[in-house]
């Protein structure tokens, strides 16, 4: 305030400890690293001496150790007394990343599905997918799940009433035990119809881009998906019926008291499946509809008056602008789906916190180490789909310029 | 040939679309073939679930009976109400006891009260009035609810929140008769209203302190039998975990969020990574973290009860889900803001305290009732971990004899419960965003 007469001179810097900028900024760091650090030891402390005090024992050594309970839904190898802790922990991760990734599909469909209805001119139309979005948001996930599983899927008739949803054929049979599928299982010979449709495939893929160049050129269009989906479909054919047909049906057949051979599924997954898919398309639809209604109005007027038709102002201009604004939330929603698929846990869906943070942890203890696995697996999920939200999010912007 | 006339031709009715009901219709629901169709369809979709709806919860339904079997004597096709209806009692206050029961309601009341100056316009102080809510209600309701012996610590927030009571519905009143704040009034009446600052806070602190002696007199003669918190659940239960978590997580997560965005490395890496792990795993996971690992971070001897756990679980939690949203907030307000309490003067607590929450608050008003409902909804997880919170309670309906088996109705119920509370929470949050922004519409 001294040197106010002479603005022109430069006040001399003073040192003031207290004051200086740089001496409070590591001040702080200190206090707080020190503040953080003691209590991380405390705590570390604390368990230690708990541990070792309640004979409790520590380390890894577990994971090796034979598993004595049996888990009824499995995609690997396990019997119990003889598969380990570690199949066990792999067991579960593979059965919450297999619901959560069905519930990711079925849900970004019907998300996206209900979001554009939400903006249908349809008015009665309109209002039903509100009130879904409405009652399926505000209900407690958890409430959603045990309903499904306890007032949907256990009152399935019984096995002796089974079910036939394949019309007398007895592929897909559905009871309270859960749905069977029949399920293919390939003969020597069948690599040569996955090569063809791999051929297909490709074929139709540089197909498309050669139909795109020639529209640059000469804004002739050609239609390409009838002869690709002809190629996809007829070429794998041709070739399956060549080799003589190398395919048997494994087919589930009533023996005793339940469904025996195909693939099955029991009740909690339909349940879980259900719940997740339709309480998560509730949150999809909204961002849906959030990411089309920020595309300007102009954008499908101006469509419309070169005289694309509504499907097509869609699908071409207003969605492929409306994504950048809607994939972020998306991806979002699909990590809360991965985590919200741990509410397998209220209906025995033997996920990976069932399985291992429930089951596994009141065998043998080892609470710091199972939660610890737990909880990172959810973070290197997490971490992954978060990569590859940032690509992504590159990649528009690149777009953008 | 131009023809122009002096009068003004008759205006053209408006189309009949917007006019008649008919033409509405026309418009909105029958518009071409694809849509008729359309309509048709969803109209019969509707009938039939609102049909089989109505007919099974309300024609068919019982409401009255003693056990289940009576029910299926009533009728085999609609819900038996009659289990839900007995168990209403437990449903919202869990096991709480019977006589005690008023203690709940009473307490939920003080809260109502206390909140309602909040929503009068001539009310001054609102500020004041929500910090007094989050400092001292949950002292009166943690001893309303709980009971027993009081410590001197709880002695004195009892007495503090009722003095703080009485003032915030002494200042309702004067807001909404005289339409000024109390302590004006009360300088008026006293004629000191030309007195210098000094004198006034210091009448006014005087008059605050006697209050609060007369109250700590007089209610330390109360005496409350004790509810062990074993005993508590329901939706009672629901709302003090979600509160609690709330009202604490708040205050944590704006720590956390000034911590992610501070210029300090090692705070704002530390604050960063405590919100990223949190939020990257599943309620579920960190509730079985508290439930087992809290008892080995303990000190020996010193034991956590289940409630306790669950709840700091809920605080950690859901402060990383809090921090994110201040964050966003912050991030909306214009950096010119930061440079204006810069240059005048204010550091770096000023700046945040004065300049930059208030307005950031208010944009995130939206956000943080979402994270309310989300909490609210959350919550339902510690009956997962053997809390008897509502879920818990539906739950267990099935498993009373006279009952047994008795699933749909009571989770229907409870999803109607939540539905309500969080729809019309939600509508409110919407009604707030647009009154909030008519200010800044130019």
């Amino acid at each position: 305030m001294s040197d106010q007469s002479a603005p022109h001179k430069r006040p001399k810097e003073k040192f003031d400890f207290f004051q200086d900028q740089r001496v409070r900024s590591v001040f702080y760091q200190l206090l707080t690293a020190g503040v953080v650090g003691w209590l991380a030891w405390y705590l570390i402390n604390n368990t230690s001496e708990n541990l070792q005090t309640r004979g409790m024992a520590t380390g890894f050594d577990f994971m090796d150790v034979s598993a004595g309970f049996a888990v009824d839904f499995k995609m690997i190898d396990y019997l119990p007394g003889v598969g380990t802790y570690t199949d066990i922990f792999i067991i579960g991760a593979l059965n919450t990343l297999l619901i959560s990734f069905f519930a990711i599909i079925l849900s970004t469909f019907i998300g996206f599905f209900v979001g554009v209805l939400r903006l249908s001119d349809n008015w009665l139309v309109a209002k039903v997918a509100l009130a879904y979005v409405e009652i399926f948001r505000n209900v407690p996930l958890l409430i959603q799940v045990v309903f499904w599983y306890i007032g949907v899927f256990s009152l399935l008739p019984a096995v002796k009433k089974t079910v036939d949803l394949s019309f007398g054929a007895e592929r897909l049979l559905l009871n309270n035990r859960g749905l069977y599928m029949a399920w293919p299982v390939p003969g020597d010979l069948f690599w040569v119809t996955i090569l063809a449709f791999i051929i297909a495939v490709v074929g139709a893929f540089f197909y498309s881009r050669r139909a795109h160049k020639m529209q640059d050129v000469s804004g002739e269009q050609t239609n390409v998906w009838l002869p690709s989906l002809a190629a996809v479909i007829i070429l794998p054919l041709i070739a399956f019926f060549a080799t003589g047909m190398p395919l048997d049906w494994d087919i589930p057949v009533l023996e005793g008291f339940n469904f025996v051979g195909g693939a099955s599924v029991a009740p909690p997954f339909l349940a879980l499946l259900v719940a997740l898919s339709i309480y998560h398309a509730a949150h999809i639809a909204e961002s849906v509809r959030a990411g089309i209604l920020s595309v300007d109005r102009g954008q499908s007027d101006a469509a419309m008056g070169i005289g694309l038709k509504p499907g097509r102002v869609m699908s071409l201009v207003i969605i492929p602008q409306a994504m950048p604004a809607i994939v972020p939330p998306l991806i979002s929603n699909w990590m809360n789906t991965v985590k919200n698929s741990s509410l397998a846990i209220a209906i025995g869906y033997p996920d990976l916190v069932s399985l291992f943070m429930q089951t596994s942890l009141n065998q043998v203890g080892h609470a710091v180490e199972i939660v610890g696995m737990t909880m990172v697996f959810y973070m290197l999920i997490s971490l992954i789909i978060s990569v590859v939200l940032n690509i992504y999010n590159k990649h528009v912007q690149l777009v953008e310029r | 040939m131009a023809i122009i006339t002096k009068q003004k031709t008759a205006d053209r009715p408006a189309p009949l679309s917007e006019t008649s009901v008919l033409g509405w219709l026309q418009k909105n629901l029958f518009s071409s073939v694809f849509n008729t169709v359309l309509t048709l369809i969803t109209i019969f979709i509707i009938y039939l679930t609102l049909s089989g709806v109505v007919v099974w919860g309300y024609l068919d339904a019982t409401f009255v009976a003693d056990k289940r079997r009576e029910c299926y004597d009533n009728s085999l096709t609609g819900a038996c109400w009659a289990g839900v209806i007995a168990w209403l009692d437990n449903i919202f206050y869990g096991r709480y006891p019977r006589e005690e029961i008023w203690r709940i309601d009473f307490g939920g009341l003080l809260l109502v009260l206390w909140m309602l100056p909040l929503w009068l316009a001539r009310v001054k102080g609102k500020i004041l009035i929500g910090a007094s809510v989050i400092i001292f209600y949950p002292f009166l309701a943690g001893y309303m609810f709980t009971g027993g012996d009081k410590g001197w610590f709880m002695q004195f927030m009892v007495a503090g929140a009722i003095t703080a009571f009485i003032i915030n519905m002494t200042n309702m009143l004067v807001g909404l008769l005289k339409n000024t704040s109390l302590d004006v009034f009360l300088m008026q009446l006293f004629g000191q209203a030309d007195a210098g600052d000094k004198t006034q806070r210091n009448i006014l602190l005087a008059m605050v302190a006697a209050l609060f002696v007369v109250v700590f007199l007089w209610q330390a003669s109360w005496n409350v039998t004790e509810v062990v918190w074993t005993k508590w659940g329901g939706l009672f239960l629901t709302l003090v975990i979600s509160g609690i978590g709330i009202a604490s997580s708040l205050p944590l997560g704006i720590f956390l969020a000034l911590g992610r965005r501070s210029k300090l490395p090692v705070v704002r890496v530390l604050s960063t990574g405590f919100i990223e792990v949190f939020r990257s795993v599943p309620l579920i996971t960190v509730l079985f973290m508290a439930t087992t690992m809290f008892p080995l971070f303990m000190p020996e001897g010193f034991v956590l009860n289940k409630l306790v756990q669950v709840i700091i679980a809920v605080i950690l939690f859901n402060a990383c889900y809090m921090a994110e949203i201040v964050r966003a907030g912050l991030q909306a307000i214009p950096k010119g803001q930061f440079e204006g309490a810069h240059t005048i003067g204010l550091g770096y607590w000023g700046t945040m305290g004065l300049i930059i929450m208030p307005q950031a608050l208010k944009h995130m008003i939206p956000n943080i009732v979402g994270n309310i409902i989300g909490l609210l909804k959350d919550t339902t997880l510690v009956s997962i971990i053997g809390l008897f919170d509502i879920l818990g309670m539906l739950r267990s309906i099935s498993k009373d004899v006279p009952w047994v088996g008795l699933h749909k109705e009571p989770l229907i119920f409870g999803a109607v419960l939540f539905f309500i509370i969080c729809f019309s929470m939600s509508k409110y949050s919407r009604h707030l965003e647009v009154k909030l922004s008519a200010g800044d519409k130019h």
